[in-house]
């Protein structure tokens, strides 16, 4: 089998668990071919982002504190994760160069008090290109012929959107597979930084939050795999996260279309796009737990068979929202009103999570993100007041947005029933609802001190927690 | 730009000096360079790149370097490299979207018979059903001398070499491979098929003995190396009897390509297979398309009133 392995930042955090992940590559990849991914390690990516703002603001002191406590983290991680003196002077020589980049970079903001996107990606992409060399020498120290390869290398493409970068999928698939490919072939283990990729002129850039299991995808559409396993510390995706539902239990199978309803699913954050490559090629996604090797964790794939009775599968939170409500008699009947709300969304570079219009048409509702609030009602203000048809612009900031996902219930009756009358039940009042023509998800948004026992609502009305596998 | 260095002169460079100095010296330039082409397909100020380069079935290279180059640099490219075409078909499309400009490759399949203009005009606004042709010269011209010779086709195979038909190494032809590499490109380009040369079937004509040629036109039919495609069957290639009265039954170093269109029936395009002053003809054409379309004007339409071509219900 081809597997492509992808460790979290946890999975990856001491030079205990690096020896780990080694430990499992060489485990479960027996006699297979296998590619790893990992994240920075711990909370090193946290740490350069703090190191961005500080270099961002001229601030020389913790800048340099910051630069020493990465440096420290690796070198101390290299030291007990490699025993092999000659390949721990390989990493080394490949951790000394990385490191001047990042005190170069770092040092030169700090110097400007300014960084442009582009080198605040080139300062975020250290912390993969510091952890992946180390995983490679403790693989190589088992046994394993492992090469370490950057995401750009290795052949992610990406448009010029730094920070939150797009991967051009023909171009990368077929670069990625003409390098990754031979490697797999000659009994190579490839090494590759998640979360990284490399504009057509190669400038490192970076895939956005939960970019790391995009890189796994990628790779493994590129190279057609026969899985992805997705290591973390977590057991699965789960019905619903566990900190707010003790009783939520970890999904065995999963369709990509549910999954991709949601956005959030328990307490494991996917990248919205992290199944488009795969679900392609209809190539199974392995959510494991490192910590639990014999755990079979939640498989992603097609036509998945289990739970065929349970309407619905999962109940997620999106918390920090917030409903942003235009009001006009005269909006009713006239072609372009809602476009033009969108549009102005749209320039002012804000996302729209859910949309909610009565039919008649007397008012729109749009869900953003609570940090977006104030600045898309300013927008539609400016834009649209005065203007006769648009009266109010209204804005509700202590909501929160909770998500009813299935596969079976664009086939199923009275599943919207069944949560309503969970919820008042409890006595809490819903304050909107969209359901997509795709029919697998129903969102709801509630008051946000009534948001956890919403969720917790619908988890028992649908018996979630006595979904057995 | 030729494999040992190359010209530049941002007035225009003077073609007939530049053709004596390849005959005479083997090189356009002077002096031999050693930076590498893609560096300076990037560096150069241009807008179009064409690409000429002999193709590689197996990485694309160098060709797919340039036009990955010439994209970066916001250049068009027009070429009749088969090899990155086939390999990277939907790679090199999204570059030249990303960057704004355009891919232009009649020259790719049948020379300077336009099939690829031909078949996109035959499908737009129907629903394309299947392809059928002959898409390499080399192989049709042995097969012909098979029929009017009754040689064998070790035999034929030599004539064909001796008369600068066929390659020193005929294997890319005769295997069948050069004519599945187009067929990827045709079904790709005409959204029939998202398929690469790895799926196709391929069986080239090695094996086939004159007594099997010999057969087929006593029975006024003819075997023919047929490329096709259709949803049911995927991609194949493979020696084929046809009817002589049938219009793909052509004879001689030329293509044949049959487009079935569910609502207006089949028709076929005839013409020259690739050959220096064909594929010259057709790089030509899309450096005018080229041109055409950042003028937004129509272009050259239609293009497929080329010499040989002929319309109208095959069967």
């Amino acid at each position: 089998m081809r597997i492509v392995m992808k460790f979290g930042g946890t999975s990856v955090a001491s030079a205990e668990r690096i020896k780990n992940v080694a430990e499992r590559v060489k485990g479960s990849g027996r006699g297979h071919q296998v590619v790893v991914v990992c994240s920075a390690m711990g909370d090193v990516t946290d740490e350069l982002l703090a190191l961005c703002a500080d270099a961002s603001k001229g601030m020389e002191k913790p800048v340099e504190e910051r630069l020493a406590s990465v440096r420290e983290t690796h070198l101390a991680a290299l030291a007990a994760a490699v025993g092999d003196k000659e390949v721990r002077r390989k990493v080394q020589g490949m951790l000394n160069l990385t490191l001047s980049q990042l005190e170069k970079l770092a040092r030169g903001s700090t110097v400007l008090g300014e960084l442009t996107p582009r080198s605040r990606d080139a300062i975020l992409s250290c912390g993969e290109r510091l952890s992946n060399p180390i995983v490679m020498g403790a693989l190589i120290e088992k046994g394993v012929d492992a090469v370490f390869l950057t995401g750009g290398e290795a052949g992610i493409m990406t448009d010029d959107r730094f920070g939150d970068a797009t991967p051009l999928l023909e171009v990368t698939k077929f670069q990625v597979s003409e390098k990754l490919s031979p490697l797999l072939a000659e009994g190579k283990t490839p090494v590759v930084t998640g979360y990284i990729g490399a504009t057509q002129s190669g400038d490192t850039t970076t895939l956005g939050r939960g970019g790391s299991d995009f890189t796994g995808t990628l790779i493994a559409s590129a190279v057609d795999a026969d899985e992805v396993w997705i290591w973390s510390d977590v057991d699965g995706l789960m019905t619903a996260d566990p900190r707010l539902v003790p009783s939520a239990r970890v999904l065995r199978e999963i369709s990509y279309e549910e999954a991709g309803e949601m956005a959030v699913f328990g307490a494991k954050a996917l990248h919205p796009r992290t199944l488009e490559p795969v679900a392609e090629k209809g190539i199974p996604v392995r959510f494991r737990n490192t910590f639990k090797p014999d755990d079979p964790g939640t498989v992603v794939k097609r036509n998945p068979k289990l739970y065929s009775k349970s309407v619905v599968k999962g109940v997620a939170l999106v918390k920090e929202v917030a409903v942003i409500t235009v009001r006009g008699a005269s909006m009713v009947g006239k072609p372009g009103s809602a476009a033009r709300i969108f549009d102005v969304m749209g320039r002012s570079g804000i996302n729209v999570l859910m949309i909610s219009q009565s039919v008649s048409e007397s008012n729109i509702s749009l869900v953003v993100a609570r940090s977006a609030m104030e600045k898309g009602a300013n927008a539609l203000e400016l834009a649209l007041l005065g203007d006769g048809g648009y009266r109010h612009i209204l804005t509700e900031g202590d909501v929160s947005a909770v998500a009813v996902v299935g596969g079976a219930m664009r086939s199923t009756k009275g599943v919207a029933a069944t949560a309503f009358g969970a919820i008042s039940a409890k006595g809490i009042n819903i304050k909107m609802i969209a359901s997509g023509s795709s029919n697998q998800n129903l969102s709801l948004i509630v008051a946000e001190k009534d948001a956890k026992d919403t969720v917790r609502a619908i988890h028992s009305a649908f018996r979630l927690d006595r979904l057995n596998s | 730009m030729d494999r040992s260095g190359w010209l530049i002169d941002e007035h225009g460079i003077d073609l007939r000096k530049a053709l004596k100095a390849k005959k005479e010296t083997g090189r356009v330039s002077p002096r031999v360079h050693d930076a590498p082409s893609a560096a300076v397909i990037r560096d150069i100020e241009a807008e179009v790149l064409i690409e000429a380069t002999p193709t590689d079935f197996k990485t694309g290279e160098p060709g797919f370097s340039h036009m990955k180059a010439a994209f970066e640099s916001r250049k068009h490219v027009v070429t009749c490299n088969k090899g990155p075409l086939a390999l990277a078909y939907y790679a090199l499309h999204e570059l030249a979207r990303h960057n704004g400009v355009q891919l232009r490759f009649s020259g790719a399949v049948g020379g300077g018979t336009p099939v690829l203009d031909f078949g996109k005009t035959c499908s737009t606004g129907d629903r394309l059903i299947g392809i059928r042709g002959i898409l390499n010269g080399t192989c049709n011209y042995i097969l012909t001398r098979m029929e009017g010779e009754g040689v064998a086709f070790e035999a034929a195979l030599a004539g064909a070499q001796k008369e600068g038909y066929a390659e020193a190494d005929p294997s890319l032809d005769v295997d069948g491979f050069d004519t599945a590499v187009k067929l990827v490109i045709t079904a790709n380009h005409l959204k029939l098929s998202k398929a690469g040369i790895k799926d196709v079937k391929i069986r080239g004509i090695r094996g086939i003995s004159s007594k099997e040629v010999t057969k087929a036109r006593r029975e006024g039919k003819a075997v023919r190396l047929i490329a096709s495609a259709s949803a049911e069957s995927g991609l194949v290639v493979a020696p084929t009897i046809v009817e002589r009265e049938h219009p793909l039954c052509i004879s001689g170093a030329n293509n044949a390509v049959e487009f079935d269109c569910e609502y207006s029936g089949p028709k076929v395009i005839i013409g020259k297979g690739a050959g220096g002053p064909e594929t010259a003809s057709s790089l030509l054409r899309d450096l005018l398309e080229v041109r055409a379309k950042i003028d937004g004007q129509p272009g050259s339409r239609p293009a497929w009133r080329a010499a040989g071509a002929v319309g109208g219900p095959a069967r």
